[in-house]
């Protein structure tokens, strides 16, 4: 198990995470999300030990991260980039030894990955020869083929194409039944809903939402409703009936105060905008976080 | 420790397969033999065919002893140097006569002309007028030879001796001798030692410009592409930093053996003094400890570089305190022991360059071999513990450069 305990960053007056306490537990994933300069990396760099806290601690499997436990720990960083000019065997090596692996090991397990990630020609091409999308999962492999105990990935699915991502997200999903502790850290709603069982949302350095996912959105609960349209959409601005709504092109997700049926609003809408499909939801984990973010400011 | 040499072993053998690399081991001898040897060679080389000169004497006075003198210089024993052209003639003022004989220069019909006249106030001048002026050889006979002439028929004229004619031609030359040991004789005369510690000096300068740059141009790499912080989450800044350090040192030992070979086919085929080589291991110490003071000092400032810009700034102002000793090269082989070479001896960014050149010319007390070498170390170790603050730091730097005052905090905590 994870455990950060009341974390506090500081760069000078400005206060990057501001104690933040949270666990997460082998064999589920844990998303941490939150807005662009929340505290993410920072969190994550404190965590790796690559900067030191001002206070509190980060503990895995009751031992504080110290250099000794740099081998148990495997990272994918969201900025991606390898030495171009070397060799993919040759990187991977590398980087695999300085997790402390044998060579002969690193041999077995090199080709063992580039086949399950689907690049096995590429062993002795440049990086630079690589497209983006197969350099990402050389630095993938790198991230997890010392076997860490504890893993974070830092938008691991950006710059793949779908059926790239599908292949991560099988590759993710076969290290969490092996019982690793992963943290995934990322902007993209829709996979941290798919994967995540239990969530971090942060904001300022501040925790904003924390627990299991599916206690969030009962707890966020309301009355939530999706529909794909065509027309005009800004009377949604005037209608009682409306708390919030968003729009993502020619759909719009809205939450409807309490005593609204569902039933009776869509028999207003009708009449405005050609209604091409409609859902009674829960609400989405993007509508959960932008809702948390904008009632934080305000 | 063992993580470390991982690092060390990775940067030697990436940097080492890199064509730049390859290229830089052979161009760099081959440059500096361009600088260092050629000169010599095309100093010392005779002119091998006979130089065509004339002689306009608007005084009519020395036209033929002046040619009978400058004939006796011969081009391997037998050939003439020169060959005597009169340029002057009865009927023409002065002025078109050096008009013409500038003509005929310029045309290439000589290769210059001796002008004798003289001035308002009744004295010799004597010019030697050509369209190169860098022909000091030329220049020194014609000098030497007219000179003769004077004091010749001065003497003939006092009625002096015949024999005390050739007495006063036959001038004697002092020759420099440097003693190693009693009754041993140095091999080297000024110019061999001042060529053999500018390819010394020379070899380090470059080593560390090109190690450097190499170095942090790839830590520019690792820093832009967050490649640092998978490094640093595998091993601690100061094994990354020695691994640097260590991977770059080998290197640049590879380099000096590889040269070494060449310099001593070099000595092979005469083109270098033998004695460059006299005291290679005092230098060969000071080399590597100048090495690797600067390439620890070059992590240290090369970690807070954020773009290539400014890596090139960087390079180039900590290149500058290299170069600085070569411009006391001259006055540190004419004396040594003068105060300002002594007080660069101590100063651990000039004190390798200022050593190796002294070295060459003259013996060192042992303890100031030992007290330099104490410097050196101390100073070494000095910047490699500054140098890891600032790369802890300086590493996970993004963006623009630390100002002085964050960096200074970096250095407290």
């Amino acid at each position: 198990m994870l455990e950060v305990k009341n974390l506090v960053k500081t760069y000078g007056t400005i206060t990057a995470v501001n104690n933040l306490s949270f666990s997460v537990k082998p064999g589920k994933i844990f998303g941490m999300l939150g807005p662009n300069g929340a505290g993410k990396t920072t969190t994550i760099r404190t965590i790796l030990n690559i900067i030191k806290p001002n206070s509190g601690e980060v503990l895995l499997n009751q031992k504080p991260v110290t250099k000794d436990l740099f081998n148990s720990i495997g990272y994918l960083p969201e900025e991606r980039g390898l030495y171009k000019k070397s060799k993919v065997s040759d990187v991977i090596t590398y980087l695999a030894s300085l997790k402390g692996m044998h060579a002969n090991i690193i041999k077995n397990e090199l080709d063992k990955w580039l086949k399950k990630l689907e690049i096995p020609q590429y062993k002795d091409r440049k990086i630079e020869e690589l497209s983006k999308g197969n350099q990402q999962k050389i630095q993938f492999i790198s991230a997890v083929i010392h076997n860490p105990e504890l893993l974070i990935l830092d938008e691991p699915f950006s710059g793949f194409d779908p059926i790239n991502q599908q292949l991560v997200k099988d590759v993710i999903l076969d290290l969490l039944d092996n019982g690793k502790i992963i943290i995934l850290s990322t902007h993209q709603m829709d996979t941290a809903e798919k994967l995540c069982s239990e969530i971090l949302l942060i904001n300022e350095g501040k925790e904003v939402l924390s627990g299991e996912l599916s206690e969030i959105k009962k707890k966020f609960g309301g009355n939530h409703v999706m529909f794909a349209y065509e027309g005009d959409i800004k009377f949604l601005n005037e209608m009682d009936e409306v708390i919030s709504f968003d729009i993502y092109s020619n759909t719009a997700e809205v939450h409807l105060k309490d005593e609204v049926k569902p039933e009776l609003f869509l028999k207003k809408i009708i009449d405005k905008v050609i209604v091409k499909q409609f859902s009674i939801i829960e609400p989405t984990l993007n509508k959960i976080f932008i809702d948390s973010i904008k009632n934080q400011k305000s | 420790m063992k993580k470390a040499i991982t690092v060390a072993k990775w940067e030697f053998f990436e940097k080492i397969k890199s064509k730049a690399f390859i290229i830089s081991l052979f161009l760099t001898p081959a440059i500096i033999i361009l600088f260092s040897v050629m000169p010599t060679l095309l100093a010392t080389k005779e002119s091998d065919s006979t130089k065509t000169v004339g002689i306009l004497d608007l005084t009519k006075e020395y036209f033929s002893d002046f040619k009978n003198e400058i004939e006796q210089y011969k081009i391997n024993g037998n050939i003439p140097a020169y060959a005597i052209l009169n340029n002057y003639k009865e009927d023409l003022s002065s002025d078109s006569l050096i008009k013409n004989a500038d003509k005929m220069v310029i045309e290439n019909k000589i290769d210059g002309y001796i002008l004798i006249r003289r001035d308002d106030k009744d004295s010799i001048r004597v010019e030697y007028r050509s369209q190169g002026i860098g022909n000091f050889r030329d220049v020194a006979r014609f000098e030497e030879a007219f000179n003769n002439l004077r004091i010749k028929r001065k003497l003939i004229e006092e009625n002096a001796n015949p024999a005390l004619v050739e007495f006063i031609k036959n001038k004697v030359n002092v020759n420099q001798i440097k003693i190693e040991k009693p009754g041993e004789e140095g091999k080297g005369g000024f110019e061999s030692v001042f060529f053999s510690s500018i390819i010394f000096i020379l070899l380090l300068m470059m080593m560390i410009i090109y190690s450097g740059q190499m170095l942090v141009r790839s830590m520019l790499e690792e820093k832009s592409n967050r490649l640092i912080e998978i490094l640093i989450s595998s091993c601690t800044p100061k094994d990354l930093l020695f691994g640097k350090v260590f991977g770059l040192s080998a290197l640049g030992l590879t380099q000096i053996f590889v040269w070494l070979l060449i310099g001593i086919s070099l000595i092979g085929a005469a083109l270098i003094p033998m004695n460059a080589f006299e005291n290679i291991y005092l230098i060969f110490a000071y080399f590597i400890l100048g090495f690797i003071f600067y390439t620890t000092l070059f992590v240290g400032i090369g970690s807070v570089v954020t773009t290539e810009q400014e890596a090139q700034q960087i390079t180039s102002y900590l290149s500058l305190l290299l170069v600085l000793p070569t411009v006391f090269v001259i006055s540190a082989l004419q004396n040594p022991d003068s105060t300002i070479i002594q007080v660069l001896s101590y100063i651990p960014f000039t004190l390798p360059s200022v050593m190796i050149l002294r070295v060459n010319v003259a013996p060192i007390p042992i303890l100031e071999i030992v007290i330099t070498f104490l410097i050196m170390i101390i100073s070494i170790i000095l910047v490699v513990n500054i140098s890891a603050k600032i790369f802890r730091f300086g590493i996970l730097y993004y963006g623009k450069m630390p100002s002085l005052n964050e960096i200074k905090s970096w250095l407290k905590e």
